[in-house]
């Protein structure tokens, strides 16, 4: 390979590649990519520190900031963490509810994924059409909770209310939809001769690499490491629905796009049974409203990974810390690992990939 | 189709070295061998709920017994490392976690207020390196032997840490 000058490219803070304000400093040697170090912490707006000074309940829609991408499951991982901490069994109708939305959320959070990196690659359509189907899910889940994207929906000990009058009837038409969509946008992505070829073969990533690098959710399951939370430690109702884990082998930008892609048709299954499954009863128990000195620890398959909190208890209403895990800031700091090697103009294509989500990476 | 990635290629090799799954009960196991190699260092020993198991270690023998555990326990994954800030010492909680075997460890290391450093285990885990900056900056925790231990979320000169209970925004 021919050297020249090496030199430092910021790709960011303002840059059509980085969705959302964070820093890309690639080395390149010509157009090859010899070194690459994300700079984050342009949104840091110290939630964990906001958590401290607020009581158990009043968490909740901090949490829902975390991603408004999928702020549903940030909202979901704190209940448990509290719930584990204070010792309370979620009532059965509670869980499969949980699921139900969960779901939804992670359809919808692929979806904004989906359509963001169609644009990434020079795909206008397939944004439009992203977003557009998004909308279906996110209508149902403004019918159950009353917002739009932030939801505030789930409680410690369960959510916040039943579901709405022919709710679910609606939610089965969601699934019915997005089945019908989902192999139009599977057409449309890999008939498209320029998607396929700035996806395959670029960004690749070994399973012991991902694994020791932290890297966790769908880029993992790219890479050939078979391990979802929602199958091998199944939480709320999980345990009760028929679905497979996702996972590929090639461990490329195009094994991580059909992992999620994949993921979408489970979810659907998931969403169906989950409805048909469901079980009269209580949807909440009362929390204490102190919780006991201890720890709690929860974790979750996030749709972008394994999202997890760890909260110690003092036994006052507030909790003394809360550490949030965000499975993206770990994934990115293997960036460097994804680039090395590759051109400039495949930047786009692997860290759209991996579905950057900067608030819950700066927290 | 740009054709490269070819410094990614085989530098995984010491990985490879890791055993497959412990037979039977791998929380006993995992258990007891932090105990036996690390007698007086290791207490606290308690299973939380399936899947979840705790230990206490002493700051001393952190990197010797996550050696252990990532070479000859299986445990390929540094899911979360927590600082937290009692009223009479720091702890840092890392949540280690095995895939073959399918368990999480709490493993929890304290230091003195006066003196927060402990070792970096980074080069075991390189998904500890992020954390542990991060450690680093909101907590004021020093590593030991970090590759790299900068600020990561506030500013480069930033005169706080601004996690801990004496921080007075």
């Amino acid at each position: 390979m021919t050297r020249t000058a090496e030199m430092w490219i910021n790709m960011g803070p303002q840059h059509p590649m980085t969705h959302g304000l964070w820093n890309l400093r690639v080395k390149v040697d010509g157009e090859t990519i010899v070194d690459a170090e994300p700079e984050v912490g342009y949104l840091h707006r110290g939630i964990e520190k906001i958590c401290e000074n607020r009581t158990y309940p009043q968490v909740i829609p901090i949490t829902d900031r975390l991603c408004y991408g999928s702020s549903m499951s940030w909202s979901h991982l704190y209940c448990r963490t509290i719930e584990d901490l204070m010792g309370l069994e979620v009532p059965e109708r509670a869980q499969y509810i949980r699921v139900v939305v969960l779901e939804m959320q992670r359809i919808a959070s692929h979806l904004m994924w989906l359509a963001a990196y169609a644009v990434d690659l020079g795909m206008m359509a397939g944004f439009i059409y992203g977003m557009r189907d998004r909308e279906v899910f996110i209508d149902l889940l403004q019918n159950l909770s009353g917002s739009r994207l932030t939801y505030n929906y789930t409680r410690i000990g369960g959510v916040a209310h039943d579901l709405p009058p022919n709710w679910d009837r609606e939610a089965l038409r969601a699934c019915d939809y997005m089945e019908q969509r989902l192999r139009e946008y599977e057409d449309l992505y890999e008939g498209s001769k320029i998607f396929m070829m700035r996806n395959t073969g670029v960004g690749l990533l070994k399973r012991d690499d991902a694994m020791n690098l932290g890297v966790t959710g769908p880029p993992m399951r790219a890479s050939g490491a078979k391990y979802d939370l929602r199958k091998d430690r199944p939480y709320e109702a999980y345990a009760d629905m028929d679905f497979q884990v996702c996972s590929r082998t090639e461990g490329d930008c195009f094994a991580r796009y059909r992992v999620r892609m994949d993921e979408m048709w489970e979810s659907c299954r998931i969403i169906r049974q989950a409805i048909h499954k469901m079980p009269k009863g209580k949807w909440r128990v009362v929390a204490p409203r102190n919780a006991p000195a201890g720890t709690g620890m929860a974790r979750v398959e996030d749709p972008r990974g394994e999202g997890m909190m760890y909260a110690v208890g003092d036994g006052t209403d507030r909790p003394y810390r809360l550490k949030i895990r965000s499975p993206i800031f770990v994934t990115v700091s293997a960036a460097p690992k994804f680039l090395v090697g590759y051109k400039v103009a495949d930047v786009v294509a692997i860290m759209g990939g991996l579905d950057m989500c900067i608030g819950e990476n700066d927290r | 189709m740009t054709g490269g990635g070819q410094e990614n290629r085989g530098d995984a090799q010491e990985l490879e070295k890791a055993p497959t799954r412990i037979d039977g009960d791998p929380e006993e196991r995992v258990l007891r061998e932090l105990v036996d190699r690390f007698p007086g260092s290791a207490s606290s020993i308690a299973r939380v709920r399936p899947g979840l198991v705790r230990a206490r270690i002493k700051r001393e023998d952190l990197h010797d017994s996550c050696r252990l555990l990532r070479d000859a326990l299986g445990f390929e994954h540094m899911s979360m490392i927590s600082a937290v800030d009692y009223p009479d010492r720091f702890e840092v909680v890392y949540h280690i976690s095995s895939y073959q075997n399918n368990i999480t460890l709490e493993l929890i290391s304290q230091t003195p207020k006066d003196d927060p450093t402990i070792d970096s285990v980074s080069d075991i885990w390189g998904g500890a390196n992020w954390q542990e900056r991060e450690a680093y900056d909101l907590m004021g925790i020093t590593f030991k032997d970090h590759p790299k231990l900068e600020r990561i979320l506030m500013l480069k000169d930033t005169l706080y840490h601004p996690l801990r209970k004496d921080f007075r925004g």
